[in-house]
């Protein structure tokens, strides 16, 4: 606005004419300063070339789908996964794993124990929970299936979907291998829960230990430790750390710092699938958007040789600069918009039983974070180039 | 009318095959990942169902590397409109003569079609040839399948030089519809 106010005869008309054909240093300053005004002149610079800022603009926001979607299976399998944890722990800080190790299974949504838990003697005061786990060929198909003392005697616990699943309903009754129980229906867990006998016939020894300590260490960060010295058995604050020998101690609430046990976990299983080949994948359609953008770019530039003689010749060579970078700017939010928006699409109709709402949101907010490094790079590139030729050159070699 | 176009978009792809190995590069890496999760379709199932759904990861996988093929082939129409912006005043000869509007849309077509085909095709060789030696070598535990592998080439020949034309027409259009004195005046 100090264009207005230095010429207060000139009407808004005139006077937004008269900055873009007769641009000084106070117009320069005040171009910078107006957003408005360096909006509606990209837009114009974009538009004098339709289809191609249209192709740029698609083959950016293709390229932001294939990471959305990536991101958005990466962050479900991560929840899921994180589910399956807390299903073991029930608020337990110290999981004594076998040697064998553990995995998570993702047709059951659940974390399975690959051999059975250490012999363990716990110290006075601390209570320790052995839990039999495994999969279960149930009538309808495989399920997950947890057995421990905190199961009353002759009872299954079911969701109301895996209930669905079975045809059964609360408080009917349902056999698991030999013995007959009677349901009852809670929670929403696709983990089937049985006492600990009934799971032991049913899968066999595998299994592991949740401990609690006594209530005067609640909320130590050396429960792994102190556990550790009473049983021998090594421990470790890092999920990343597989189980051998007799076994491992995850402690789930030590180690300090500001990643938790669970966001380790869940980041570990979230690079599962970002490491895969469908996150390579997705990365190569990242790094040729990108390519698309600077193209893109070098082109306008290169056609547009004349015009920046002109603005460089009358000292206006760094306002080129932002002129690039709202044009591209514009150019990779509204191809972020899109990509979003198709990834949203692709994701809730092509994989509904991993993706969700929540995940795709969070995996368009992740991959927002490319976009300012991407934007002023697309841009700074042809405009390097660009600035580093004199005005008469530009001038002359246009034609 | 239309076969001489043709002729003489050959003739002039031929002059700027230079340029033309961007956008065929891009479009190779998109189809050589095309082909190789089609060539590779039991090791991407195997590892899809590390993640649980397999089928579900499967088509997942399947999605994003069209996509990334299609990125490749965005880049073959920007290529395009850089061309026709280059050539706006050579399209205004051309019409200033008497060359009407379909044998210039089909001489301009020729260079994005030939572009997406031919880094189609060398995607696809590549992808082939990397199985072929990973295989013999040991380098990779997965074996190449022959059946996916034909279907993956074929897809990314097919679906390279339909999205090139689909993406190239429009700008192509445009450029011979201009009248010839507004091709020659503001050409470049």
């Amino acid at each position: 606005m100090t264009v207005l106010q230095t010429r207060p005869t000139l009407t808004p008309e005139v006077a937004a004419e008269t900055s873009a054909h007769e641009p000084t240093p106070e117009l320069a300053a005040s171009a910078v300063g107006n957003g408005g005004r360096l909006l509606r002149f990209a837009l114009a610079n974009l538009t004098r070339r339709p289809e191609r800022f249209v192709l740029s603009t698609l083959g950016i926001a293709l390229a932001i789908m294939a990471v959305v979607v990536v991101r958005t299976l990466s962050i479900g399998f991560a929840g899921s996964s994180s589910a399956s944890l807390s299903e073991v722990l029930h608020g337990a800080p110290l999981w004594v794993t076998p040697g064998q190790g553990i995995s998570y299974n993702a047709q059951l949504s659940a974390m399975l124990p690959d051999g059975p838990a250490p012999q363990l003697t716990v110290p006075p005061g601390w209570t320790a929970l052995h839990t039999v786990a495994g999969a279960w060929n149930s009538s309808a198909g495989e399920l997950a299936i947890y057995g421990n003392a905190r199961i009353a005697d002759g009872t299954v616990i079911l969701s109301r979907s895996t209930a669905n699943k079975l045809s059964v309903s609360d408080g009917g009754p349902l056999k698991v291998g030999t013995t007959d129980l009677t349901v009852s229906v809670t929670g929403n867990s696709p983990i089937v829960m049985v006492p600990e006998q009934v799971a032991t016939a049913v899968v066999g020894s595998k299994s592991w230990w949740t401990v609690m300590p006594p209530a005067a260490l609640n909320g130590r960060l050396d429960l792994g430790k102190l556990l550790s010295a009473a049983t021998g058995l090594p421990t470790s604050t890092d999920p990343a750390n597989k189980p051998s020998g007799a076994g491992l101690i995850y402690d789930t609430a030590g180690g300090g710092g500001s990643v938790t046990f669970q966001q380790r976990f869940t980041a570990l299983y979230a690079g599962k699938v970002t490491g895969s080949m469908l996150g390579m994948v997705s990365n190569v359609g990242l790094i040729l958007g990108f390519i698309i953008a600077v193209t893109s770019f070098l082109a306008s530039v290169q056609e547009r040789r004349r015009e920046f003689g002109i603005m460089a010749s009358i000292g206006l060579a760094d306002e080129v600069l932002y002129f690039f970078l709202v044009e591209s700017a514009v150019v990779f939010v509204l191809a972020y918009l899109g990509g979003a928006l198709l990834a949203g699409v692709a994701v809730l109709t092509l994989v509904p039983g991993v993706a969700s709402v929540s995940a795709w949101a969070q995996a368009a907010g992740m991959a927002a974070a490319y976009l300012p490094a991407m934007a002023i790079v697309g841009a700074l590139v042809p405009v390097h180039r660009l600035l580093q030729q004199r005005p008469v050159s530009l001038l002359a070699d246009a034609t | 009318m239309i076969r001489r176009g043709l002729s003489y978009g050959m003739l002039s792809t031929r002059r700027r095959a230079s340029t033309l190995l961007l956008p065929m590069l891009t479009t190779a890496t998109g189809a050589f990942l095309v082909v190789q999760v089609f060539s590779l379709t039991g090791s991407v199932k195997v590892q899809a169902s590390a993640f649980g759904n397999k089928d579900q990861f499967f088509r997942a996988t399947l999605l994003i590397a069209v996509v990334v093929l299609l990125v490749g082939v965005v880049e073959v129409a920007v290529c395009t409109t850089r061309t026709i912006n280059q050539r706006t005043r050579e399209i205004g000869v051309l019409g200033a003569t008497g060359v009407s509007r379909s044998p210039v849309v089909a001489a301009l077509m020729v260079e994005p079609i030939v572009a997406a085909f031919g880094g189609a095709v060398c995607g696809s060789i590549l992808a082939i040839v990397v199985d072929g030696v990973l295989s013999a070598t040991g380098g990779s535990s997965a074996e190449p399948e022959l059946g996916p592998t034909a279907v993956g080439v074929t897809l990314a020949v097919l679906i390279s030089i339909a999205s090139a034309a689909v993406t190239s027409i429009v700008p192509s259009w445009h450029a011979a519809s201009r009248p010839p004195i507004r091709s020659l005046s503001h050409g470049g």
